[in-house]
């Protein structure tokens, strides 16, 4: 009550690193509601006691009024500090498409809830249409590369992948020459590594 | 409103001040403690969290006493070494709460005062971001307020991307949200070839 709950919850975020994801509190945000329903109906009781003895609402300021204002400001005080949990996990999650690419690893996967899954999905989607119609990938590394094609390190087995050049087979540890566009996504998820031998 | 989504703003209103309430509240018993009955009496010397005392103290629903952070203790304290006093063990935000309260309690004091901390403490916080060591965590963080921390990470992480620079390591790297197995190793590297 009295937003101690929504205060809990965003130092949970202020806590973690910043940048990174935990996952989604669904305990203590539906402890939140909750406080916002009691709140609600305290509100609704103390007005209910104003207008019952016959007083306007408007205008009175008794010791009814100011309980009331006071379940007021919590419910508005809970309201923000939900708004802001909510809006905190979307500019990480609208982040990762640009920081990770397309597809979201697992182990970040399991962090999200299934709106925040869609809501990555439908922004990536935008970005995606929005890059075809320029006709310019905006993902890439930002200072031009000296040289169009880089050495990289395989970190995992990949496997068989159509690159733009040819098809390849990325084994574990093996080194190759490839386009940057091709290897970029590869080294920001943790597959490749650039070879400065 | 500065800022609506502001996390660190909504946490710093979070912070408790003393106040006393001039009226009667019914129906609000949970926010004292020591009252009996569903309500908060005239009178009663209550612990609210910063957003709640504001906006009552513009109703003239309660008066706000100077929190115990902003007491003659702590600025003795500071006159006799602003760079020693540990502040975010008395309030995390202690310069912004300070800004807040102190229009509200009419201590005219406090808006010097704390400039005369923040001048004194700018410099050694921002000279040993730039000197301590990228590993370690030194032993004077724990000291610092939320806002002086923040200095001394973008002192800390400014000199590691000038060094990074001048080395001239790679500039793909795995996203760092990944984990940070394997990034640590790769930065270590990077910052002592």
């Amino acid at each position: 009550m009295y937003g101690r709950n929504a205060g809990k919850l965003l130092r949970e975020v202020a806590c973690s690193e910043s940048g990174h994801l935990t996952s989604f509190n669904n305990i203590l945000f539906d402890k939140v509601i909750q406080d916002c329903s009691e709140h609600h109906l305290q509100l609704q009781s103390l007005m209910r006691k104003i207008q019952d003895q016959g007083l306007d609402i408007q205008t009175t300021r008794n010791s009814d009024h100011f309980g009331a204002v006071i379940h007021h400001l919590s419910l508005i005080r809970n309201k923000r500090c939900l708004m802001a949990y909510m809006n905190h996990r979307l500019e990480i999650i609208r982040s990762l498409r640009w920081k990770v690419g397309r597809e979201l690893p697992e182990e970040i996967q399991q962090k999200l809830t299934q709106s925040e899954r869609d809501y990555f999905k439908n922004h990536s989607l935008a970005l995606e249409s929005y890059m075809s119609e320029l006709d310019l990938e905006l993902t890439v590394d930002m200072v031009p590369p000296k040289d169009p094609y880089i050495q990289v390190r395989v970190l995992e087995d990949i496997g068989d992948v159509l690159l733009s050049s040819a098809q390849t087979t990325l084994l574990r540890h093996s080194v190759h020459s490839l386009r940057r566009s091709d290897a970029e996504p590869y080294i920001s998820q943790g597959l490749m590594e650039e070879f400065l031998g | 409103m500065a800022n609506y989504y502001n996390i660190d703003e909504i946490l710093m209103e979070e912070e408790l001040v003393s106040v006393v309430f001039q009226v009667e509240a019914n129906g609000v018993g949970l926010l004292d403690p020591g009252s009996e009955s569903n309500d908060v009496e005239k009178g009663a010397k209550v612990d609210l969290p910063f957003w709640l005392a504001h906006e009552l103290y513009s109703r003239q629903v309660v008066s706000v006493n100077v929190p115990t952070c902003f007491g003659q203790k702590t600025w003795k304290e500071i006159q006799a070494d602003a760079a020693c006093v540990d502040l975010r063990s008395r309030c995390p935000y202690f310069y912004e709460l300070g800004c807040r309260v102190a229009p509200l309690v009419g201590d005219k004091s406090i808006g010097s005062s704390l400039l005369y901390t923040f001048a004194g403490r700018y410099k050694d916080a921002l000279c040993k971001g730039h000197k301590s060591g990228f590993t370690s965590t030194p032993k004077f963080l724990p000291l610092l307020t939320k806002e002086e921390s923040q200095l001394f990470e973008a002192a800390r992480s400014s000199m590691a991307a000038f060094k990074k620079w001048r080395v001239g390591g790679s500039r793909l790297e795995r996203a760092s949200i990944l984990g940070r197995k394997r990034k640590s190793a790769a930065e270590v590297q990077a910052l002592n070839p």
